[in-house]
């Protein structure tokens, strides 16, 4: 019942809906307790009347009385017979019973109608004086009365049992339909993407929810800026980071060539790779942060065995220092609708990983196949693998698997990541052998041009 | 790549346009050391007032330049008909500039950071191309393959005499070293020789070819072609 509480204080459809209803109950409580009593009253009124007519009709027509001697006449019953007689004869009644004429009625009684006992059983009595001096009586029993009254009433009710439920049906399904485009709208909401931070829609909207959602669209813009802002920020630092370290290994390299001892030029060999790898995180962190904004739509398709031609021959010298047998397994080419540097980048990553993180004498099989209206992109290496619960993790920026001694940036998977969001790639880490439990399989799952 | 020198640095004057003082003076420094006499100047104004007075060879030229952008620059420079060779040396990386850069005049385009030795040989390539010295001699390092004469060698094997076919197809790889050819494309290349192509006629030239010169000279990249290294 508590949670019952609670919910209804949480949720307007429901509290819409209880209160609406409960009001309908009521009003139709109300009104049927009315109806049914005044139907009730009616009746009996009505009934009142017709003693009334009997008895206007025995003055005026000058009738005189003479009670039935025993034999029951057809058509006659007890318990709706209508009785007239000498007020005065009820002294002369036979006894206490209710179906014997005269009845017992006190001889006393004043002019008007009454209710009386007789015999156990009530009967509505109306006393007149006619013309000629006479008293009489005209009674009937009540309990005819009531029936009649009782049904008629119960008749009366019988609109408001059918209309309170239709009206509950009614009501319930207008509550459900006007909350309709609130449940709508949470749904986009829910299913947008981090990066997706373009304004609700607000046609079609009530107007009441409206305001609202301007509101939403205010702070979604605001985040959208303060997003844009941070990551202006790391281009512009890492791009500010660039021209010193540019010189540093500019001057490094001059260094290299001048002439000092030989163990100068011993020395001189980690200060450099030391630069290498830092202008190396400084253009990861640019690319990162180039991944994160909006790139447009792609507006020619590219090739993907073209790209996978141009990451080698970029990644080759690489490769052969580690004596890596790289290659393309597919021999089919297939065209995507990609921007061509985007599908650059996240090839390129993947590569530069796999050779990173396959051991000397290894091999790395890059493919492209068509499945299910999307090119399946597969790069897969000889190398340890990724173990499953790392599998989300390693696409996080500066993650790095334990017991690798690689000197990557740790944020080669976070720009793949970021690419394929952006173009509506799924990314799917798996193992190269499936048997062994060997290798890792990167396959990018890239929708295909709808035309 | 290394080549043969066509010209000597010793009569060279640059002008570097450089407004950072720590990769201006890096660069400077290297090109005294490469044997170049280089003047460094660190805006636009400067630099179009120093190529009125005196006469330059060539022009390292950076985008990003206080007061006069390195494009407007450019524009200056083309615009008094100054045929200046020009290269430009930029952090910008996005594909619009270097298009406007290479639309505008400049001669080739290398992005920092860079190595001074990619520099030093992206120089001499514009300076040669601009001097209009025909190259001679092919080489990366490994194999080199002289035109004239349509001999290879390398380290082990000097002067070997390579057949039509043979020097066409090493040819087409020695001049973009690094680049993956795909059978189709050296099958073009023989076509182009004006030979009919059997179906294993490119296997069989690098077959030969890696006999005859040893078989790290070409590359095999599964699936894709045939290379020869960009840097011994």
């Amino acid at each position: 019942m508590d949670g019952f509480k609670k919910r209804l204080s949480e949720s307007v459809q429901l509290r819409l809906s209880v209160t609406l209803s409960l009001a309908i109950l009521i009003v139709a409580i109300v009104a049927g307790i009315f109806a049914f009593v005044s139907a009730f009253d009616e009746a009996h009124e009505m009934q009142d009347d017709t003693l009334r007519q009997v008895a206007v009709l025995f003055d005026r027509q000058h009738m005189t009385l003479k009670y039935p001697q025993g034999k029951t006449i057809t058509g006659d019953d007890e318990e709706s017979r209508l009785t007239i007689q000498y007020l005065a004869d009820g002294s002369q009644a036979s006894g206490t019973d209710d179906d014997a004429t005269p009845l017992p009625f006190p001889t006393t009684l004043a002019d008007g109608l009454s209710t009386l006992n007789v015999g156990g059983e009530a009967f509505r009595v109306l006393v007149r004086t006619t013309a000629r001096g006479e008293r009489i009586a005209v009674a009937q029993e009540t309990g005819a009365r009531d029936k009649d009254a009782r049904e008629s009433a119960w008749r009366s009710l019988l609109p408001f049992l059918v209309l309170f439920p239709v009206l509950l049906l009614v009501v319930g399904d207008l509550v459900r339909k006007l909350f309709r485009p609130i449940a709508a709208l949470s749904r986009e909401i829910d299913q947008r993407a981090e990066q997706e931070l373009h304004p609700i829609d607000e046609n079609h909207l009530p107007t009441e929810i409206r305001p609202f959602v301007v509101a939403i669209n205010r702070l979604l813009a605001r985040v959208a800026s303060a997003m844009e802002t941070q990551r202006r920020f790391v281009a512009d630092a890492a791009h500010e980071l660039r021209s010193p370290l540019t010189a540093l290994s500019l001057q490094a390299e001059r260094l290299a060539a001048a002439d000092m001892s030989p163990e100068a030029h011993e020395r001189l060999v980690p200060l450099r790779r030391g630069i290498e790898r830092g202008r190396n995180l400084i253009d990861q962190l640019l690319t990162l942060a180039k991944a994160h904004s909006d790139s447009g739509a792609p507006t020619s398709s590219v090739s993907v065995h073209a790209v996978y031609r141009q990451v080698l021959e970029d990644l080759l010298p690489l490769a052969e220092i580690k004596h890596l047998d790289i290659g393309v397994e597919s021999t089919q080419d297939v065209q995507v609708l990609i921007n061509e540097t985007d599908l650059l980048t996240l090839v390129k990553n993947l590569v530069d990983n796999a050779i990173r993180y396959t051991p000397s004498g290894g091999r790395i099989d890059l493919s492209v196949t068509l499945e299910h209206g999307a090119a399946l992109l597969q790069i897969k290496d000889s190398g340890p693998g990724i173990a499953p619960e790392e599998r989300e993790r390693v696409f996080d920026p500066f993650y790095r698997s334990l017991g690798t001694d690689e000197a990557g940036s740790g944020l080669g998977l976070s720009i793949v990541k970021a690419i394929a969001d952006r173009n509506g790639a799924r990314i799917s880490l798996g193992d190269a052998d499936e048997a062994l439990k060997r290798g890792l399989c990167v396959s990018v799952r890239l929708p295909m041009d709808k035309r | 790549m290394t080549l043969a020198p066509f010209f000597s640095e010793r009569d060279m004057r640059i002008l570097l346009v450089e407004d950072d003082p720590m990769i201006g003076d890096a660069i400077h420094g290297a090109l005294n050391d490469a044997g170049y006499a280089a003047d460094w100047v660190k805006n636009g104004l400067t630099a179009l007032s120093a190529l009125e007075t005196q006469h330059y060879d060539l022009v390292l030229l950076d985008l990003g330049l206080p007061g006069k952008d390195g494009l407007e620059v450019l524009a200056r420079i083309r615009a008094n008909n100054n045929p200046v060779p020009l290269l430009i040396i930029t952090a910008r990386d996005s594909l619009d500039d270097r298009l406007r850069g290479l639309d505008g005049g400049a001669d080739d385009y290398l992005l920092k950071p860079f190595d001074i030795a990619e520099l030093l040989a992206r120089m001499r390539a514009v300076l040669r191309r601009k001097g209009g010295t025909a190259l001679s001699v092919l080489d990366n390092g490994v194999v080199s393959l002289d035109l004239v004469s349509k001999e290879a060698s390398t380290l082990e094997y000097p002067g070997v005499q390579l057949s039509a076919r043979e020097f066409a197809l090493l040819q087409a790889l020695l001049i973009r070293p690094g680049a993956i050819l795909s059978r189709s494309e050296l099958e073009d290349r023989l076509y182009g020789w004006g030979n009919e192509v059997e179906s294993n006629a490119v296997e069989f030239l690098i077959h030969a070819l890696r006999r005859k010169l040893g078989s790290h000279v070409i590359k095999n990249v599964r699936g894709m072609g045939w290379m020869v290294s960009k840097n011994a």
